[in-house]
C-alpha cells in the first residue's frame, strides 16, 4: 500500500467520521429528547467520565470480551480444522452440531449463573460458548473444501499430519477464520452487552444501564461511545491481521 | 527411424529406474469397487523420458499417484530403484494445476520441500536460492502464485520439484494449461533439466506431439480400466529438429491412429 493510499483511506475515515456525527446531531434536534442527546453533549461527558470511572468498566469489558474471543479461538480453530480434515468425525459430530447449532446458547446465562457463579467466570463462559460455535463451523466448512490439490501437492512431500495442518490447511482457512473472528467480535459484544446487565456492578453493559435507569443519559451516551470505541478498535485488530497474515489473497 | 543419437544410445545399456509388474487400482465409490487399472505393465530405463498418452479418465492419474507414493492401497509390484513408493525419498511430482501453495510466496514453495524433509535451514536458503537463479526466477521470489504467469507458475513447479534433488520426475499433464509459445518453451525447459540433472522423467499428456518430443518411451493407455496398450521406444526424443521430419510425422499419425481405434 503506497502513501497515497493510506491518505485516502485516512481521509475516508475522517469523512465517514463527520458524516455519522452530523446525523447524530440532526437526529437529536428532530427528536428534541433529553433520552437522546447531541454528539457534542455526549462526547463532552465522555471526556470528562474517561478519568473516571468510565475506564475502570471499560477495562473489565475488554477483559471479558478479549479472554473469550482467544478462548473461542483456541478451542474452535484446531477443532474445526480437525472435523474439516478428517471425513469419518467430521460425519459422527455432524448431527451433534446440525441440531446444536441453531439453540441460542444466551438462553443458557440463568444456568450458567446459577452453576458458575455471577463473577467473570459465568459471562465468560457465556460468551465463549456462542462465538465457539460461529468459528468451529466456519473453520469446518473451510477447511471442508480445502483443494484436494494444495493436499496432494504437500503429501507428496511426504509431509506429515501436523505438517499438512501447518501449511496447508490453516493457512488456507485463517481468511475464512479470520472472518469469523469479526463477526464473532460482533455477537461477543452484544452478548457482552447482555451478560453486563445482570447481577453484575462493573462492565460497561452495566454502565450504560445504570446511567439509563439514573436518567443519566449524557452519561449513558458515553458509555456507548466507549462501548462502539472498543469494539471498533478490536475489528481493526482483527483486520490488521488480516492485511498482514491474508495478504495472499489480494496481494 | 534408425537413426541412433547420443541419447538414445546413452539409454540404451542402464538398468530400468522405475519397474511396474501386473500393477491393479481400485476405488470404492460409495460402496461400489470401481476398476481404475488393471494389469499395468511398465519399465522405464534409468535418466530416460517416459511419455504417457491416452483418453481422459484411463486412470493416468492414478498411475502417477502410486508411484509418488500418494496411494499406498495398490495390488501388484512398483518399484523405483528397488524400493517401494512408500520407501522411496527419491520422487518428485507436479501436478496438473501446479499444486503451488497460493498463501506462499515463490520462495517459500520452492523452500517447503527442503523444509518437510529437514534439511537445515542455511542450506535450504542455499539450494533455494541456486534452484530459483538456475531457472531465472530469483527476481519473482518475493512474488505470490497469483502474481504471475501460467509459464512462470510452471518453471516455480519445476524449481519446486527440483530443489529437492530426486531421481525421478513425475509430471501430470505439466502443460496443458499454457498457450503454445510458452508450451514449446517449457518442453524445452524439461529437456534442459532432464540433460543437465540426470533425471528420470514420466509424464502424462494428452498432446501426442508433445510425448514424441519428450519421450524416449512412449506408451499409450485404454480406458476403464486403465491398461498400457503398446509401449514404443522413441528415437526422435529430444530431437530440436524433430518436428519438421517426415519420421516425426509418421509417428504421431500412427500413434493417433493407434489412439483413435481403441475409443
Amino acid at each position: 500500500m503506497g502513501l497515497k493510499d493510506i491518505t485516502n483511506q485516512f481521509l475516508h475515515t475522517i469523512i465517514t467520521i463527520v458524516l455519522i456525527l452530523l446525523g447524530w446531531q440532526i437526529l437529536s434536534m428532530l427528536l428534541q429528547t433529553t433520552a437522546f442527546p447531541p454528539p457534542g453533549k455526549a462526547l463532552k461527558s465522555f471526556t470528562t467520565l474517561l478519568y473516571s470511572d468510565i475506564l475502570t468498566h471499560l477495562q473489565i469489558s475488554l477483559y471479558r470480551v478479549g479472554v473469550s474471543l482467544v478462548v473461542a479461538a483456541i478451542l474452535g480453530i484446531p477443532l474445526g480444522l480437525f472435523l474439516g480434515k478428517n471425513k469419518r468425525a467430521d460425519e459422527l459430530s455432524a448431527p451433534f452440531l446440525y441440531l446444536t447449532f441453531p439453540i441460542p446458547k444466551v438462553v443458557f446465562l440463568p444456568i450458567f449463573l446459577i452453576l458458575l457463579g455471577i463473577g467473570n467466570l459465568s459471562k465468560i463462559v457465556m460468551i465463549t460458548l456462542i462465538v465457539f460455535y460461529q468459528i468451529l463451523v466456519t473453520t469446518r466448512d473451510a477447511a471442508r473444501n480445502v483443494q484436494h490439490e494444495y493436499v496432494l501437492s504437500v503429501q507428496s512431500l511426504k509431509a506429515s499430519n501436523w505438517e499438512l495442518y501447518r501449511h496447508v490447511y490453516f493457512p488456507a482457512c485463517l481468511p475464512n477464520i479470520l472472518t469469523s473472528l469479526k463477526l464473532g467480535l460482533g455477537t461477543a459484544m452484544a452478548v457482552l452487552f447482555l451478560v453486563e446487565t445482570y447481577a453484575t456492578r462493573e462492565g460497561i453493559g452495566y454502565f450504560i444501564m445504570n446511567s439509563w435507569s439514573s436518567l443519566a443519559y449524557d452519561k449513558m451516551f458515553a458509555g456507548i461511545i466507549a462501548m462502539s470505541l472498543m469494539g471498533f478498535l478490536l475489528y481493526l485488530l482483527l483486520d490488521t491481521c488480516e492485511k498482514i497474515f491474508c495478504s495472499w489473497v489480494n496481494p | 527411424m534408425n537413426k541412433i543419437d547420443l541419447e538414445t544410445e546413452k539409454i540404451r545399456e542402464p538398468k530400468d529406474y522405475l519397474e511396474i509388474e501386473s500393477l491393479k487400482v481400485t476405488y470404492n465409490q460409495r460402496g461400489q469397487e470401481t476398476l481404475a487399472l488393471e494389469n499395468v505393465n511398465l519399465t522405464l530405463p534409468e535418466a530416460s523420458i517416459g511419455a504417457i498418452i491416452g483418453p481422459s479418465g484411463c486412470g493416468k492419474s492414478t498411475l502417477l499417484n502410486v508411484v509418488a507414493g500418494l496411494n499406498p492401497s495398490y495390488e501388484g509390484k512398483v518399484f523405483l530403484n528397488g524400493k517401494t513408493p512408500q520407501e522411496s525419498n527419491e520422487v518428485a511430482l507436479i501436478l496438473q494445476e501446479y499444486g503451488l501453495l497460493p498463501w506462499k510466496t515463490v520462495w517459500d514453495n520452492v523452500r517447503l520441500g527442503l523444509q518437510i524433509k529437514g534439511v537445515s535451514k542455511g542450506e535450504a536458503a542455499e539450494r533455494t536460492e541456486e534452484i530459483l537463479t538456475q531457472l531465472g526466477l530469483l527476481q519473482l521470489r518475493k512474488r505470490f502464485p497469483i502474481q504471475l504467469s501460467g509459464g512462470q507458475r510452471q518453471r516455480v513447479a519445476i524449481a519446486r520439484s527440483l530443489v529437492l534433488k530426486p531421481e525421478l520426475l513425475l509430471m501430470d499433464e505439466p502443460f496443458s494449461s499454457l498457450d503454445a509459445l510458452t508450451r514449446e518453451e517449457m518442453q524445452e525447459l524439461v529437456l534442459k533439466v532432464w540433460q543437465e540433472n540426470g533425471l528420470t522423467i514420466l509424464l502424462i499428456t494428452h498432446n501426442i506431439e508433445e510425448a514424441v518430443f519428450l519421450g524416449h518411451k512412449i506408451f499409450t493407455m485404454s480406458p476403464c480400466p486403465g491398461n498400457i496398450l503398446e509401449e514404443l521406444t522413441n528415437p526422435l526424443a529430444g530431437d530440436h529438429e524433430a518436428r519438421g521430419k517426415v519420421e516425426f510425422l509418421e509417428l504421431t499419425n500412427y500413434l493417433r491412429q493407434n489412439l483413435r481405434g481403441r475409443e
